[in-house]
């Protein structure tokens, strides 16, 4: 189980664990590169534009568990026996990763529906939603930054973050609940093989482990300003006790 | 007692308080880029695509009226003129419909594939026809390495694939 625990300001973020998680991440990328771009076969209509297959895919479903781990860690805040401010960090690094993964999938799907669609952008129940999923959590994260003390941030969006886990299945599901141009799901349905889907299997092992690594890293970031934010408080404290003193 | 103003202190408020604007301004962005998706949403079809067997016969699907339609380009109906126009049938579930667009489709359009026309269907004298403003190749959900072994048999299955419907 990797050190979860909030760190002084004096000590880096990265420990044994985060640096394996680091450098095995940096490998899974590298063995991404390879199968995807020289090692897996071109697709008999999509050609070599199959290829963003790799890098959409993995992204989004890490987008989709990185939003999941936001839902949970605010439950876990939310819930009275679990309540710690750790939580609510990984909840909000948890997001902003989750956001990053999502642009790329949206950046991603875009080139892909202008090689294999002929279009960018169209405003389908899959793509709608997906967009509108990004745009919610771009609204959490804005929520985080309102101000006030750190668990007045943290009650507040945590319940935002429960609301917005509700938009993921919505996402996920709508190719079966309506009728979109987006395809339906390969992996589920057999429709991916051999070389193809050993290659997604990559992306998807390394693109995990990228997201453990910075989630790691920078629920400690949070951690260190949280740290700071109270030091700051404790100076101007100490400083208010010592001018009573002196009255 | 000294009553002088106090300096201000770099406290974790006084360090949140220039945040709340940048915040205020993002959420601000994001409800109105929100309810332009809501409203986008809405105000398409939330169903994408008629088959072409519901034109007419599905509410929603009727002639005359802007809309999508999808199924499979028939084997042998492309027609390319030199101004760029495309003319092609396209066919589901037995029923096909000859569709003219302006220009020429781009994305992986070809015989045999499924596509998505934004158009309308307009009644001749020869019976109906869907003018296309744009066509949107729809790939499905089966992915096959390209295989130089398979070319002949892809072919084969390529030329029948009008009868699949």
């Amino acid at each position: 189980m990797p050190d979860l625990s909030p760190v002084s300001i004096a000590r880096p973020t990265g420990t044994r664990v985060s640096r394996v998680l680091g450098i095995a991440s940096l490998v899974g990328i590298v063995w991404l590169v390879v199968f995807g771009l020289f090692l897996s076969p071109n697709d008999a209509t999509q050609k070599a534009g199959v290829r963003i297959l790799y890098i959409h895919v993995p992204s989004a479903w890490l987008a989709y568990l990185a939003f999941i781990v936001t839902g949970i860690s605010s439950a876990a805040y939310l819930f009275k026996r679990t309540r710690s401010l750790t939580w609510d960090r990984i909840a909000g690094a948890s997001a902003e990763v989750g956001v990053l993964f999502m642009g790329v999938t949206l950046v991603s799907g875009s080139l892909w529906g202008r090689i294999s669609w002929g279009i960018y952008w169209t405003w389908d129940s899959r793509l709608t939603t997906t967009a509108f999923l990004f745009v919610t959590y771009i609204g959490y994260l804005a929520v985080r930054g309102l101000g006030g003390t750190h668990q007045q941030r943290a009650r507040r969006s945590a319940i935002i973050a429960l609301l917005a886990t509700l938009e993921v299945p919505l996402v996920h599901f709508s190719v079966k609940w309506w009728r979109p141009l987006h395809q339906q799901e390969s992996v589920a349905e057999g429709k991916l093989n051999g070389l193809m889907l050993f290659t997604l299997f990559v992306g998807i092992i390394a693109f995990t482990l990228l997201y453990v690594w910075l989630v790691l890293h920078r629920q400690r970031v949070l951690a260190m300003e949280d740290a700071l934010d109270d030091q700051g408080l404790d100076t101007a404290l100490a400083e208010r006790r010592a001018e009573g003193a002196q009255i | 007692m000294d009553l002088s103003p106090r300096e201000a202190v770099p406290t974790a408020q006084g360090r949140k308080r220039k945040r709340p604007w940048l915040a205020i301004s993002v959420l601000a962005v994001v409800f109105v880029a929100g309810g332009l998706m809501v409203a986008k949403f809405l105000t398409s079809a939330v169903d994408y695509y008629c088959n072409v067997d519901e034109i007419g016969t599905k509410s929603g699907c009727d002639v005359g009226r802007n809309i999508r339609i999808q199924g499979t380009v028939q084997a042998g109906s492309v027609e390319k003129a030199s101004s760029g126009a495309t003319s092609f049938i396209i066919e589901y579930h037995g029923v096909s419909m000859p569709v003219q667009v302006g220009s020429e489709p781009s994305g992986i359009f070809k015989e045999c594939i499924p596509v998505v026309v934004r158009g309308r269907v307009a009644q001749d004298a020869t019976g109906k026809v869907f003018e296309g403003d744009e066509v949107i190749v729809k790939h499905d959900n089966s992915y096959d390495a390209e295989n130089k072994d398979r070319v002949e048999q892809a072919n084969a299955e390529a030329a029948q694939c009008s009868q699949k419907g």
